[in-house]
């Protein structure tokens, strides 16, 4: 039997909804094949606060889930960077047994970013796209562009979009599914709304295998 | 809690579990470090302002104004001593190419640079001591030739290394051009007196009356010292090949300026003088002209208007003001008399070409006018007289060949100032001589300590644009102003004309400097910074310290930085600044990790635990 844990870390309100995007669609699409999912938000992260770390929590099982009561992913097989500065804040691989994958929202390469993975020697592969980049952000001001920095997606009023995955989400959730299989492309595919960007990011992968874990 | 791999300065690790203050309460921020919120950091990374680049000889101007703001004036002066050794005599005669390049000037106005140096320097010489010390006896001995501003430069800075400089000076007191070249009523002869006398504390020997080629010879220069600084500059006036010009009563801008610099002037000026030529030393030639005599004096230029004469817009002004009159578009063509200058004939003429060594194009087909003078002065240029130079080193533009450390090929002689600048497109300047002479000491010490010779590094970031810095700190603030003696009293006295600023005066103008893209602390940072993590031991600049632990990233100190020296880089470039956290609150294991640990055992705990 399968079971995963996916856990994406973003940022309070400027890249919330990427995060929230990432997790309701991957959930959304297990559900949709059949298999059961669970995907909810950590509110004691405070996601209310610009740009302070929060997660997101993505399960996916061919059976029942029973781990109803808590929602913190104690064993994270994928863990996703909606922004790549985190890679140097948080300890993200905590609790993640080996074979597992890192998808990190940058334009730096996966040889610059590794050495700011603790325990790397847990990862099958660590895998960057530039997502921010693929996505177009033409209307990002001053240098967050460059830096890969959401500014107008914010919950509430200020949202600028109620449709999934409008930008950085879509590349990411490319590189989630096409490098781990936790989905079929195909359930997933028609719920982006950036198909653009998601198919680009199909092609535009950075992946550096690691350590695989022998089945 | 699995913390393999990850890193947690001990620094912030919890004194003992359980008690976690919430930020806002005491000591909470040390047990809260949001350094990883970040994605930029903000790093002081000092730009260079335009002022310190345009300057011939890359003052730290800024630096000095900020001291003289802060009324530091001794260090200001001392500042200032590093690249200018007579600060006193430039901020006379300066054309401040500082303060055209001024970012005040797009704002309001200019800040008067030259005015402040001049405070400075008036400053330094009251003082008993200098706060220049010559360096260490190095035992090695370099001979300076000319002891104008390059020369000057260059002995000054030798002396500063430790070497033991001997100065040789063709003319009976020293001082070069500074001395011959520029008139009383800009730079007085005790000031530049005082400042020789300040070289010649530092060790320095000058030989007057001692000519290159004559007195000393280049083999003897080569036997006696270890190296040597050719800095003889242009000596020689440029004639403008009329009829007649070797009448009685035609004089050469230069040499006339410089007989009565040195006082060995035997000249009477008639009533008319004609001055022949639209540089800055034609304008000195005019305006000295009317001290020594001359009542109506017409100044005679081949450009077509005044815009384009290769001169200061300030001297030019002043001059005007005194009462020179004015032609444009003719050239001279004949000096007329019989044996003394009558007339001088002109015909209409057109500018073509460079500064130094200019085509004329002159119209011989209109009629010829003739121009009633007693004297005429010719100021159209100098050159060099480099007959005691080997001829390999000669170079077609007639000064001497360098390469581009300011040496003469593999030979330890090198040459500055305006004997290798003329025709190479930089305006000759003083404060060009100065920087000149400056950099070839430096090169030459190298090449006396056998090290490799680095070729001028070019200024990478300088700050030309307003947008970089906060220009909502900055109120429009009008220039201070020297006062000038009025044109009718000063049109017959040798005082000088443009009178110093008063202390008062130049704090008011330095306070005006944006600082541009240098940290001049003022503390805003520190005062905006809402985390609060920008620290500082003291007030002052290199001071300033941001807590990267503590740092958001929310740019509200490079936003409201007013001289734009904060930068945002992003994080990812640096390898350090990593704190480690396990979630976004706390550094012990999550608050969920523990419930959901009590959770999974509740079936096997005895209900009476519950």
């Amino acid at each position: 039997m399968s079971y995963k844990e996916l856990t994406v870390w973003t940022r309070g309100i400027i890249m919330d909804k990427e995060g929230r995007d990432i997790v309701n669609s991957i959930s959304a699409a297990a559900r949709l094949e059949g298999k059961y999912a669970q995907a909810m938000e950590n509110y004691v992260d405070n996601p209310d606060r610009t740009n302070a770390p929060t997660r997101k929590y993505c399960r996916v099982s061919d059976g029942v889930i029973e781990h109803e009561l808590t929602y913190e992913n104690e064993q994270p097989n994928i863990v996703v960077l909606v922004e790549g500065t985190m890679v140097k804040g948080w300890d993200y691989m905590r609790g993640m047994p080996p074979g597992g994958t890192l998808v990190i929202n940058t334009h730096y390469t996966p040889e610059y970013m590794i050495r700011f993975v603790p325990g790397a020697d847990r990862l099958a592969q660590l895998v960057c796209v530039d997502a921010a980049h693929l996505a177009d952000h033409k209307w990002l001001y001053y240098r967050l562009g460059e830096l890969g920095l959401d500014r107008l997606s914010t919950e509430g009023a200020a949202e600028r979009n109620k449709m999934v995955a409008p930008d950085i989400a879509a590349p990411l959730i490319a590189a989630v599914v096409k490098t781990t299989g936790i989905v079929k492309m195909e359930s997933i595919e028609p719920m982006i709304a950036n198909k653009r960007a998601f198919e680009m990011a199909l092609d535009n992968l950075h992946i550096m295998p690691l350590n695989p874990v022998a089945a | 809690m699995s913390t393999k791999g990850t890193h947690i300065p001990d620094r912030l690790k919890i004194p003992f579990a359980g008690i976690t203050p919430a930020p806002t309460q005491a000591k909470g921020q040390d047990l809260f470090p949001t350094g990883n919120w970040r994605s930029i950091r903000p790093v002081y990374r000092d730009k260079l302002p335009p002022c310190n680049n345009a300057c011939g000889t890359n003052e730290k101007i800024q630096g000095y104004l900020d001291l003289v703001k802060r009324g530091k004036y001794v260090d200001a002066y001392a500042l200032i001593k590093e690249d200018m050794p007579f600060p006193s005599v430039t901020g006379r005669v300066c054309y401040h190419p500082c303060e055209q390049a001024c970012n005040r000037g797009k704002y309001d106005e200019a800040i008067s640079i030259r005015a402040v140096e001049r405070f400075l320097g008036d400053l330094g010489q009251a003082l008993t001591h200098d706060v220049v010390k010559a360096g260490k006896p190095n035992g090695k001995k370099v001979a300076v030739v000319g002891s104008g501003p390059a020369g000057h430069s260059a002995a000054y800075q030798l002396a500063r290394l430790g070497y033991k400089v001997t100065i040789l000076e063709k003319s009976p007191k020293a001082g070069g051009l500074n001395r011959g070249g520029i008139p009383d009523w800009v730079l007085p002869q005790d000031v530049l007196d005082r400042e020789i006398e300040r070289l010649v504390e530092l060790g320095v020997t000058i030989k007057t009356n001692v000519e290159v080629g004559k007195d000393v010879t280049w083999n003897e220069l080569k036997k006696n010292y270890d190296a040597c600084v050719l800095a003889v500059g242009l000596t020689e006036p440029n004639s403008v090949r009329a009829k007649g010009e070797n009448k009685e009563g035609v004089l050469y801008g230069l040499p006339f300026l410089r007989d009565i610099g040195m006082g060995t002037s035997k000249v009477k000026l008639g009533a008319r003088v004609a001055v022949i030529g639209g540089g800055n030393t034609a304008i000195d030639c005019a305006r000295e002209a009317l001290r020594q005599g001359a009542v109506e004096v017409t100044m005679i230029t081949v450009e077509a208007n005044p815009q384009e004469m290769p001169a200061v817009p300030e001297d030019l002004h002043d001059m005007l003001e005194e009462g020179v009159e004015l032609v444009h578009g003719r050239a001279m063509t004949a000096v007329l008399g019989k044996d003394r200058v009558e007339a001088l004939e002109l015909h209409r003429a057109r500018f073509s070409g460079a500064i130094n060594a200019s085509p004329i194009t002159v119209n011989r087909e209109t009629p010829a006018e003739r121009f009633h003078v007693d004297n005429v002065i010719i100021a159209v240029g100098q050159r060099a007289a480099l007959g005691w130079l080997p001829d390999e080193f000669k170079s077609e533009r007639g000064t001497i060949k360098i390469d581009r450390f300011g040496r003469l090929g593999d030979t330890h002689f090198f040459a500055a100032g305006d004997v290798v600048q003329l025709g190479s497109g930089q305006p000759l300047m003083v404060v060009n001589a100065v920087g000149d002479g400056k950099r070839v000491a430096f090169n030459l010490d190298k090449v006396l300590r056998g090290e490799q010779l680095e070729p001028r590094t070019i200024p990478v970031d300088v700050i030309f644009d307003l947008n970089r810095m906060n220009m909502t700190y900055f109120p429009h603030f009008p220039r201070v102003h020297q006062a000038v003696l009025a044109p009718a009293s000063r049109r017959k006295t040798q005082e000088e004309v443009i009178q110093a600023f008063s202390e008062a005066q130049a704090v008011e103008e330095a306070a005006r400097c944006f600082s541009c893209g240098t940290c001049n602390a003022c503390d805003n940072c520190y005062l905006v910074c809402p985390e609060p993590c920008i620290a500082r031991p003291s007030r002052s600049n290199g001071l300033y310290k941001i807590l990267v632990d503590y740092c958001k990233g929310c740019r509200v100190c490079i936003e409201e930085c007013p001289t734009g020296c904060l930068e945002g880089v992003p994080e990812l470039d640096f390898d350090t600044g990593v704190v480690r956290m396990d979630t976004a609150f706390a550094i012990s294991p999550g608050l969920h990790g523990r419930q959901a640990e009590e959770l999974r055992n509740l079936a096997e705990r005895a209900p009476k635990n519950i």
